[in-house]
């Protein structure tokens, strides 16, 4: 692929200076710590009756023992609906960018070609991904101690480890974010592609449907692991790579006609 | 014989709603400022977008430095310096990083980079801007900035579609001279404006694009260029 590293090179360095990717992740990194410290600090008691009860009614009984299973596992479900928006909405930028931003003429009559510079894209979505879920992880081990909640056990590793996990899964699935910005040429039609997905896959999970629908498979793996087969995870990556073949190609087939 | 660095041959591309250009027969040689000049919708940018492969054409063929623009290569493009509706600029960048940016994607070794930056930033006047970010620029100087970013690479054609409508008169003689100092080596150039009297004072040729036909070409050195402008205008929409 003409360019590959070139374009790495400054994709990434324009994801340094990017205030859209940089707030989205730290929302994402300091949100779903703060949110959950609040629900276990409630949990112990922090709250009013009917507060508990409703978060008995959320989140279920496990995360009311405000332990660190509890952490784990609220921190999952958040983790779970947020990621999907926040990372459709960093894939939608980075593509979607070039358009709002007028500078995609600029991107033909180059030697780095567009199949380089999207498949760039797509690379600096998956390792900002990385980024924001090993910093929250980080961020939620450093909770969990500070409330308390005793020493890091193998168990609640594994736990932090699933999220992490997780949220690569979530960032696989947020490229359908990036085929709709291309083809749409719009940031706003990928976040709303964002948006769909976070509903979709919360219906699905509430009706209790296949663990083998790709937009609900990384949750439900995350939270029970046994329930969901490895064949169910793996149509999650061959989602996200046809995705990605997609915008890619969107890209290399890119006409300026309207 | 001077070498020629674009050609088109009865070009034509049409969109759904009808405009568009047809046998559109055009070349630029080395050394030589082609001045595209029309009236707004006659059909420069679409030309220029066939050109940089940004619209496939429908009739005809394209060449860019010898090769079919289809099949042009990065050792191709390379050698071009294009500007078409936006320059290859990012608001959240300072000036030299989006120099630096644009050094790369055009193909300058990474240790080459520092050293054609400082030499555009200087020859285009920006060097008190090298570390304000874009978003903070004049549109003039956001304009002499993205011109920046197409000159440094040293390409041996330019394409540049409406390159003054930003600047100030001090950023056009600024841009003037870094074109007819290219061309005096060998460059190539495709200009196109609205500004008559602009390209009268750097083009070799003058051709004038009207309901998306070459409708003749006008003398550089004619005494009322305008009017002569208007009679090939006129004679082409009333034809």
């Amino acid at each position: 692929m003409t360019g590959f590293g070139t374009a790495l090179a400054v994709e990434s360095r324009k994801a340094r200076a990017s205030w859209t990717l940089r707030v989205t992740g730290l929302l994402l990194a300091l949100g779903v710590p703060a949110i959950v410290a609040s629900l276990v600090v409630a949990a112990r008691g922090g709250g009013t009756p009917e507060a508990r009860a409703q978060l008995l009614a959320k989140l279920g009984p496990e995360v009311v023992a405000a332990d660190w299973h509890a952490l784990v596992l609220a921190s999952t479900q958040v983790t779970a609906a947020a990621s999907v928006f926040a990372f459709g909405m960093g894939a939608s930028w980075l593509v979607g960018r070039e358009f709002a931003d007028g500078t995609v003429p600029a991107l033909f009559g180059l030697p780095v070609g567009r199949r380089a510079i999207a498949t760039a894209k797509l690379v600096v979505h998956l390792c900002w991904a990385l980024l924001v879920c090993v910093a929250l992880v980080v961020v939620l081990a450093v909770a969990g101690l500070a409330l308390g909640l005793g020493p890091l056990t193998g168990a609640t590793a594994a736990g932090l480890a699933r999220i992490v996990v997780l949220g690569l899964l979530t960032a696989l699935i947020s490229l359908a974010a990036a085929v709709v910005a291309t083809l749409a040429r719009s940031v706003l039609a990928g976040v709303a592609v964002a948006a769909v997905t976070i509903v979709t896959a919360q219906i699905w999970v509430f009706v209790g449907g296949s663990v083998w629908f790709p937009l609900a498979s990384p949750a439900l793996w995350a939270m029970h692991p046994g329930s969901v087969p490895a064949g169910a995870l793996a149509l999650v990556v061959a989602f996200g790579a046809a995705c990605a073949a997609l915008t890619v190609e969107a890209w290399r087939r890119l006409q300026l006609a309207r | 014989m001077t070498e020629t660095l674009l050609r088109l041959d009865g070009v034509g591309y049409t969109y759904p709603g009808g405009a568009g250009i047809r046998g559109v027969d055009l070349a630029v040689r080395a050394g030589e400022v082609h001045a595209l000049v029309g009236l707004n919708g006659a059909g420069k940018s679409t030309l220029m977008k066939l050109v940089l492969g940004m619209l496939r054409p429908q009739a005809g063929s394209v060449e860019v430095l010898g090769a079919e623009v289809r099949a042009a290569g990065p050792e191709v493009w390379a050698g071009v310096g294009a500007f078409v509706e936006h320059p290859l600029t990012y608001g959240e960048l300072d000036s030299t990083t989006n120099l630096e940016l644009a050094a790369r994607m055009h193909g300058i070794a990474r240790g080459d980079v520092p050293a054609a930056v400082g030499d555009v930033l200087d020859e285009l006047d920006l060097a008190r801007y090298a570390r304000v970010k874009v978003r903070r620029l004049s549109a003039g100087n956001a304009q002499r900035l993205g011109l920046a970013a197409v000159l440094a690479h040293g390409p041996r054609l330019l394409v540049l579609d409406e390159p003054t409508t930003a600047l100030d008169p001090a950023g056009i003689i600024t841009l003037r001279e870094a074109i007819l100092r290219r061309a005096a080596a060998g460059t190539g150039a495709l200009v196109s404006s609205h500004h008559l009297d602009e390209v009268a004072r750097i083009a070799d040729r003058i051709s004038v694009i009207a309901e998306g036909r070459l409708v003749g070409e006008l003398d550089p050195g004619g005494v009322d260029i305008e009017r002569a402008f208007f009679a090939k205008v006129h004679e082409a929409v009333t034809a």
